[in-house]
């Protein structure tokens, strides 16, 4: 049994696993506080991909240093969002929610097209073919520093949601959004932040999608599925399953592409397969609807 | 030979996780009859209800309609071999109008299927034979309460059946709405259609019920007459147990 | 009807036929939704539909007409196992399985070269040797078709069944509808007029490619346009995909990438201002107006 070529894929599939989990974060917190699934998720995480791409080309930001930047500037682009278009239909049928999230999410797609046409951007810095040598096993510097800061990532989001006062708050609102609001919570704000926080995230983990991948307009559609894969797999809107949901979508894609023939182009349709396989059998996914 | 019981519901039992909805139930009813099914909030009544139309399957059990097993049915099934039901919270159709919602039934309901004209027909003669004569244009969200109700029940009505499950019909009426809605049950039963009807409405339930069957906790605790059953022990016990002055009489 | 290609030029008569395709796919994917499966996978079957009739052409010279008649039959016994397997799914989890079918598709297409010519595509040769007048008058004659079907659904029992599923499956069961039944006939009815456009599109295109013809933009085109017009009526989809179609032709000769970005917008505004389309705002809005200045 070939050691080096399990370990390698052993690891990869963690690596990736780490930057899919941090893509998955935002879509959760929504979906576990407000109980919306945003179809949009992807191209906020495409948004945060191309502003890191326009920081470093432009203005020279190592893109992991604007990975925060990114964040930010979701963060501020997600309130408008929620305000104007996800507010208004917090109460309509979850089909409703679905047209609206996928027109912005279509609309999005577009725009990046027109405004940065169709072509495939790389973040090429001096570090980006680095790699570590752990063992048998060769570790790309920046899968790893990615790695490290999408479990960084989801620990700020665990604390926020366990120690802040927004944080608790939104978790109060996502059990019971009525007990929440007689108590003082104010549900409209704490969702208004929910979203923010989610897209904010989206950003973060946009900045570390273009130091692994390419950077195009379809790229957050193709993220968006793999989150929707990893939902399904792990539970909807719980972290821990969301965590759970990385490690096997990873770990597969990553086995397939070392071992099946012609294993990295199947790879990528692992997502959507698992997707329907799941979900015609256990048509409420895997776990259920458990909520954080 | 025919069976002198229409319904024969034999231990049946049902759980949902580990807690037993329903546990070893077994009654009959017989054509015409009118039986109620009481018991205090949480009892299984409506579960008994969403096992004999096919909602839910049984653990274990059989229930038998003219000998004929109707476990593992799909409820579509269930209704075209002739048990119409209503449902506790109303639930029209909000896009059709009250006729079209009685007509689904009667188009789908009813084996062998009728032509589009005849189901139109009786679906109108049913309308007016619940109160709902001159309101078969207008949209189902739009009505009353009792309308509501009485849409559920031409609905159940449409698809000719020989057992009419009633889920608490009676409740929210006025007391001109329920000795309407008395009437109306008697006469069905004229008709040869069996009722059986889950009631809270103590005085209904004495007034026209064949039959009374007390479930509490799932299980059957009391069965007989109307006067039997109120002067039961046990029954008497499961109440007092259980705050019901409230659904008595809530109809104002 | 009948005349108008002898009185347009061909630029007009080639959108005419494309808008044509596009109210196939448009009220397919209506009466689909008229039993509350809310399909973005439509592609999926188009593509089936596309690809079975340019490889039949390709490897045993099918004439174009039979291949496109093969490609609705594949893509309609697609769809019944496809319905049949996504029967228990509701509302967003049925739209995720079919936006994952699509894209599992394109991926399988990518991967088998040998059979489907994976990402270099299939090409046929013109069709009808580039006789326009004779693709607007087939494709003239399948709308009608369909619009016929839908008719037929309407004024029939069916339209009952897909209303009471849609509404409420539940309570449509126990008064006597078999879901499963209404629900796959929609499938298939949908898929068969899908993959029939599928198949047409590939000969008057002329080349197709998995990442084209298995694409989400197809899928959201065939939602938008009944979306926009008004759902499960007849003329919604029409009226949708007309002025759509106006919309992104305008938008095309502006931007080269990027059109459908009008899509992505009218969704966004139908859902939050007008639910029921444009057929919704002139019954609820426009209409009443009239009766007003009558009075």
């Amino acid at each position: 049994m070939d050691w080096a070529s399990f370990l390698q894929s052993l690891a990869n599939g963690i690596l990736i696993a780490g930057l899919y989990a941090a893509v998955t974060l935002g879509l959760t917190l929504v979906l576990g506080v407000m109980g919306i699934v945003n179809f949009a998720h992807g191209e906020l995480v495409m948004l945060g991909a191309y502003s890191t791409f326009w920081l470093f080309t432009l203005l020279g930001i190592d893109p992991m240093l604007s990975i925060p930047m990114s964040g930010l500037i979701l963060f501020f682009i997600g309130l408008p969002i929620y305000r104007f278009t996800i507010r208004p239909i917090l109460k309509d049928p979850p089909l409703n929610q679905l047209l609206l999230t996928l027109g912005i999410s279509i609309f999005l797609q577009n725009l990046a097209m027109i405004l940065w046409k169709a072509d495939s951007r790389a973040v090429i810095t001096s570090y980006s073919g680095m790699s570590l040598h752990l063992g048998m096993v060769h570790v790309g510097l920046t899968r790893l520093v990615t790695f490290l800061i999408a479990v960084t990532l989801t620990i700020f989001l665990v604390l926020f949601l366990y120690k802040a006062r927004p944080g608790r708050a939104m978790r109060a609102v996502s059990e019971n959004n009525t007990a929440s609001w007689l108590i003082g919570i104010n549900v409209q704000k704490t969702y208004l932040l929910a979203f923010g926080v989610a897209s904010g995230l989206a950003g973060a983990s946009g900045a570390l999608v273009s130091t692994i991948m390419y950077t195009f307009p379809m790229v957050g559609f193709k993220l968006s599925l793999k989150a929707f894969c990893i939902l399904i797999l792990g539970g909807l809107g719980n972290i821990p399953g969301a965590l759970f949901g990385s490690l096997i979508l990873g770990l597969t894609e990553s086995f397939v592409g070392t071992y099946a023939p012609e294993g990295s182009g199947w790879a990528e349709g692992i997502s959507f397969m698992l997707i329907m396989v799941i979900l015609i059998i256990k048509p409420t996914g895997l776990a259920g609807t458990r909520r954080e | 030979m025919e069976n002198i019981f229409l319904l024969q519901v034999k231990k049946l039992t049902k759980h949902f996780g580990g807690l037993a909805a329903v546990q070893n139930v077994s009654f009959e009813i017989s054509r015409g009859e009118i039986v109620s099914l009481i018991g205090p909030n949480g009892a299984g009544k409506t579960t008994i209800f969403n096992l004999i139309s096919g909602v839910y399957a049984p653990d274990s059990g059989e229930i038998l309609l003219d000998n004929e097993n109707l476990v593992g049915r799909r409820p579509f099934e269930v209704c075209q071999k002739g048990i119409g039901r209503t449902f506790q919270i109303m639930q029209p159709f909000p896009h059709m109008t009250v006729l079209e919602n009685v007509m689904t039934s009667g188009l789908f309901g009813r084996v062998p299927k009728v032509s589009m004209r005849q189901a139109k027909e009786e679906t109108m003669e049913l309308c007016q034979l619940v109160g709902l004569g001159d309101k078969q244009k207008a949209f189902s969200r739009n009505l009353t309460v009792a309308d509501q109700k009485r849409i559920e029940i031409a609905r159940a009505l449409a698809v000719k059946p020989k057992l009419l499950l009633l889920d608490e019909v009676m409740s929210g009426l006025t007391p001109t709405e329920t000795g309407e809605a008395i009437k109306l049950v008697r006469r069905l039963r004229e008709n040869g259609t069996a009722i059986f009807l889950i009631e809270h409405v103590m005085k209904v339930v004495m007034g026209i019920s064949d039959r009374v069957i007390v479930l509490h906790h799932g299980e059957k605790i009391a069965e007989g007459t109307s006067t039997e059953v109120a002067n039961d022990p046990k029954v008497i016990q499961a109440y007092l147990g259980e705050h019901i002055d409230e659904s008595e009489e809530a109809s104002c | 009807m009948i005349f108008y290609p002898k009185l347009v030029d061909s630029y007009f008569l080639h959108l005419t036929v494309a808008t044509f395709l596009a109210m196939i796919m448009a009220s397919s994917w209506d009466i689909l939704a008229r039993t509350g499966q809310v399909s973005v996978g439509q592609a999926g079957l188009f593509g089936i539909g596309a690809y079975t009739a340019a490889l039949l052409y390709q490897k045993v010279h099918l004439p174009p007409v039979l291949g496109m008649l093969a490609g609705a039959i594949l893509a309609m016994i697609v769809a019944i196992f496809l319905g049949y397997l996504t029967l228990r799914l509701r509302g967003i989890y049925f739209a995720i399985t079919t936006i994952a079918f699509a894209e599992a598709l394109s991926v399988i297409w990518l991967m088998t070269p040998g059979v489907t010519g994976g990402a270099m595509g299939v090409s046929t040769p013109p069709l009808f040797n580039g006789n326009r007048e004779h693709a607007y008058y087939l494709i003239l004659i399948i709308l009608a078709l369909v619009i016929f079907v839908v008719w037929l659904i309407e004024s029939s029992r069916l339209n009952f069944a897909f209303t009471a599923i849609r509404e409420n499956e539940e309570v449509a069961n126990v008064m006597g509808i078999n879901p499963t039944r209404y629900k796959v006939l929609a499938f298939m009815i949908s898929a068969f007029f899908t993959g029939f456009a599928g198949g047409f599109y590939s000969h008057y295109n002329t080349y197709i490619i998995p990442y084209e013809v298995f694409g989400l933009g197809i899928s959201i085109a065939c939602l938008v346009m009944p979306i926009f017009g008004g759902l499960y009526t007849i003329a919604g989809p029409i009226i949708g995909t007309i002025l759509i179609k106006a919309i992104e032709e305008y938008l095309r000769v502006t931007f080269s990438y990027g059109h459908q970005i009008a899509y992505g917008l009218i969704l966004v505004v139908v859902v939050l201002f007008m639910p029921e389309g444009l057929l919704g705002l002139w019954k609820r809005r426009i209409l009443p107006l009239f009766g007003r200045v009558r009075q």
